[in-house]
């Protein structure tokens, strides 16, 4: 389908709790040649790009990708600087320094590539209802590399309840009118880390210009 | 599982039929009705509509009669000439014509009427074709469509009120009992029973570089038109007793052609001998379905006690669903070299659409096939 | 904006999509796989998948089959039928399920939907409820395809598996089911005005205005139709430019 072909080893991170082929295939379709979805830390340490896709709850995550010996060969990736991230959904919100879903003590310490906290969406309208589910725009910031070419308000697919709030709005890339407004993408200032709130390999045109702009980077 | 009429062979995996207490399907049952039907009231209501609708003082046509060149648009023209209409006769041209076919369209004229062929842009139907093969499986998908819209198209610019078709697929091969009963064919009909399977003419725009304006006669006229024009469209096969062996009979008394031996994967050589891809079309629907062209055939048989329901079995099984090699005598790389399709490509959208639950596929989900490349049914027909 | 999705619902039974009216599912429609590769070129919000077929026979869902489908999907996608354990909920969501329906075993086993939720997030957990009213006027809960009555009363039911997690409530009139008469709106505005999450209405949707009736006289977040699209030339794409003209928000691809 795309007529761009990007080399390299793309691994998607499976952590157990959530659907990874659709990513697998949207990455494919988007002209990822090598694509490996994986638990195996070794191949994760030799990716040249590495995708967290995302359904579940941040504790749950956080405690299989500790357990299964995932967060230190991620942390170590980041800290390399070379490594391109994505996060989708939850895989976003891994990314923050702090979770509060899901966790028994109420608090779980997330990957820590970008410093926020995720917290729980609040209504401010009348039939803002939770959780966030469906097609919404997405306001991007004008020089950001993960919507370039993409207009002003496209819509996206989101499916969360939570969001990521970030302590710099620098690394914010997008943000969407929900809730009184959250984050609805990141790209941060000083490394190649991205994520989306929303699902960006079910966001269709939309999500498949996103991604292969990913795969540019 | 799937089950099988007790008295064709038909299995409940079939669209639109249904069975009854006694297992037995909803095309056999409708099929048994008819034989209550007083054919000569029919007949008279036959000459109480036409008269209705057909053109007063002869400036106009009688009625459209939507005409493939086989043996029952054939028998149709025969039966309206004999009727005393003055038919227009309109081919929505098929996908791919064979010799035969083109044999056979020449002579319906030559029964005595006048004939307009359209054939549609064949760099655009090639393209839709292909489209409708690898995302719908069906290959046949545009022609479903055209042969419903051309006709009514032409009936509708040329202000002929009136339109016949043949029979009501839902009579021969079931369909909710409203449907049967239905003697007309409107638009709502077309979606809901022309095998359009859900895919729309709307959808194709944007595709493959397909405009709105390739699809002209793809495309139903307006509710408006149709009412300006007050068309109605009625089923010969309501009025008239309906069988295809009879009508081929009837047709070859006036001059239409039939093949020395079977059509591949059917039990006869007197039908869809018009279009090379027609195989590709039977075949998509044995692997969703678990029934082809072998077994609608003699379903028909059946029902008028020209064939035992045992022997029918074992000619199907000898026949039904074999994987198309060729068709009409055409090597199937041939066939699909008109839609630039290669084999190897053609069977990943066949295993693509194979039902597994009807048929044998191994641990990682992909379809079996035998020697001959034939799929392996996991029921058993009996 | 959060957008009005429009949602095409798909009924597997045995080797096939069926299609009846009042859950009499006796008519088959056709092969599953090329409907959902019809939406896929309509680019439709998301689409529902049930196996009707699984609870009544006790089976557990049929993974491979979905995977398969799931492969096919390029649109969010909610998976029922059958599903009664947490396992179910976790291999359905990892052969390609976006979110997971329960129905019979959230009456059952309701902590089945708290479970759920703490695990996998309340944003995938979808409880589906099939209503029908009772002689006395009584929106009641049923299971089992709509044959095994719960003597619950709809609006309360729904209540219910907010608090416990549900993410969504998939509302279906079983005696609008199929007609193409129109939604019961007075049922979905019930059940919305009750509830926080989102609310997919379904069972009776004929036209464009049935659509815009919901969206007119209720909260709901979505609609979802399938005798619409499986008999009529109506499009989901052409829904949402009709629900447009009326100036309500929908989605529309370009």
């Amino acid at each position: 389908m795309s007529a761009v072909v990007t080399a390299g080893l793309t691994v998607v991170v499976d952590y157990g709790l959530c659907n990874v082929d659709s990513m697998v295939r949207a990455l494919e379709e988007c002209g990822a040649r090598e694509v490996e979805r994986t638990r195996d830390p070794r191949l994760v340490a030799r990716a040249d790009r590495i995708v967290l896709p995302g359904v579940g709850t941040f504790a749950a995550a956080m405690r299989n990708l500790r357990e299964w010996h995932l967060l230190d060969v991620i942390r170590e990736a980041s800290a390399r600087g070379n490594v391109p991230f994505l996060g989708a959904c939850l895989g976003m919100q891994l990314m923050a320094t702090r979770g509060t879903e899901g966790g028994a003590s109420g608090e779980t310490e997330g990957i820590g590539l970008v410093s926020g906290d995720v917290v729980r969406l609040e209504p401010t309208e009348l039939n803002e209802r939770l959780p966030h589910i469906g097609w919404n725009e997405v306001d991007a910031r004008v020089d950001s590399a993960l919507f370039a070419g993409l207009s002003a308000g496209s819509d996206f697919y989101f499916v969360h309840s939570y969001h990521l709030r970030l302590s710099q709005t620098a690394d914010e890339a997008a943000r969407t009118p929900y809730c009184g407004g959250f984050t609805a993408a990141i790209e941060a200032r000083d490394k190649p880390v991205f994520g989306t709130q929303f699902h960006p390999e079910k966001s269709q045109r939309n999500g498949f210009a996103l991604i292969r702009n990913f795969l540019a980077v | 599982m799937i089950r099988f009429c007790s008295r064709c062979l038909y299995p409940d995996s079939k669209p639109d039929l249904w069975f009854d207490a006694r297992g037995v399907c909803s095309a056999c049952i409708g099929f048994e009705q008819r034989k209550e039907v007083d054919w000569e009231e029919r007949r008279r209501e036959f000459i109480a509509v036409t008269d209705r609708y057909r053109s007063k003082g002869g400036s106009n046509y009688d009625c459209v009669v939507p005409v493939s060149g086989g043996k029952d648009s054939t028998y149709q023209v025969v039966r309206l000439l004999q009727e005393g209409l003055n038919p227009l006769c309109v081919t929505a041209m098929t996908d791919s014509l064979s010799e035969i076919g083109r044999r056979n369209l020449e002579n319906i004229s030559k029964l005595g009427v006048d004939h307009i062929e359209i054939t549609l842009n064949p760099v655009v139907r090639r393209r839709i074709n292909r489209l409708a093969l690898t995302e719908i499986g069906d290959i046949s998908w545009p022609e479903h469509v055209a042969i419903f819209t051309v006709p009514v198209r032409i009936a509708t610019q040329l202000r002929v009120p009136m339109l016949v078709w043949g029979e009501n697929s839902q009579n021969e091969y079931g369909g909710p009992a409203a449907a049967q009963e239905n003697n007309v064919l409107d638009r709502r009909w077309l979606e809901e029973f022309g095998g359009l399977l859900g895919l729309r003419v709307s959808d194709l725009v944007g595709l493959g570089g397909i405009t709105g304006r390739d699809l002209i006669q793809y495309s139903y006229p307006s509710d408006n038109d149709l009412k300006s024009t007050g068309i109605t469209g009625i089923f010969l096969g309501y009025y008239f007793p309906w069988d295809g062996y009879q009508n081929a009979l009837i047709a070859q008394g006036y001059g239409f052609e039939t093949l020395p031996t079977m059509v591949e994967g059917s039990l006869a050589n007197y039908e869809n001998l018009d279009n090379y891809q027609t195989g590709i079309h039977d075949y998509f629907k044995y692997l969703k379905f678990g029934f082809g062209r072998a077994t609608d055939i003699a379903n028909n048989h059946i029902r008028r006690g020209r064939l035992s329901r045992e022997d029918a079995v074992s000619m199907v099984k000898r026949h039904d669903g074999k994987f198309p090699w060729t068709y009409l005598g055409r090597s199937i790389a041939e066939i699909l070299r008109e839609i630039d399709m290669t084999v190897d490509e053609f069977m990943a959208v066949c295993d693509r659409f194979t039902n597994k639950r009807l048929f044998k596929a191994d641990n990682r989900g992909k379809p079996v096939r035998d020697r001959e490349g034939n799929l392996v049914p996991v029921f058993e027909l009996k | 904006m959060l957008k009005t999705r429009i949602i095409p619902t798909l009924l597997f039974k045995n080797v096939g999509l069926v299609k009846g009216k009042e859950f009499d599912s006796g008519r088959r429609v056709g092969a599953a796989l090329q409907s959902i590769r019809v939406y896929n070129l309509r680019e439709v919000d998301e689409l529902v998948f049930l196996d009707i077929a699984a609870t009544p026979s006790g089976a557990r869902p049929d993974f491979r089959e979905i995977d398969e489908l799931a492969d096919n999907c390029f649109m969010p996608m909610t998976v029922g039928g059958g599903v009664k354990s947490l396992d179910d909920i976790r291999d359905l969501l990892a052969v390609g399920a976006d979110k997971v329906a329960i129905n019979s075993a959230a009456v059952e086993t309701p902590e089945l939907v708290r479970a759920g939720a703490n695990e996998f997030g309340s944003q995938c957990i979808v409880v589906s409820i099939d209503v029908r009213h009772g002689a006395d006027g009584k929106a009641e809960v049923f299971t089992h395809c709509g044959t095994r009555s719960t003597g619950r009363d709809a609006v309360s039911w729904a209540k219910r598996v907010e608090e416990l997690g549900a993410g969504e409530i998939l509302l279906t009139s079983i005696e609008r089911d199929g007609m193409m008469a129109g939604y019961d709106v007075e049922l979905v505005r019930d059940v919305a005005a009750a509830v926080n999450v989102p609310v997919i209405a379904s069972g009776g949707c004929g036209n464009y205005g049935h659509m815009a009736s919901v969206l007119a006289n209720t909260r709901a977040s979505a609609l979802a139709a399938a005798s619409i699209f499986h008999f009529t030339e109506q499009t989901p794409r052409e829904a949402k430019r009709h629900l447009a003209g009326l100036g309500h928000r929908v989605r529309l691809a370009t």
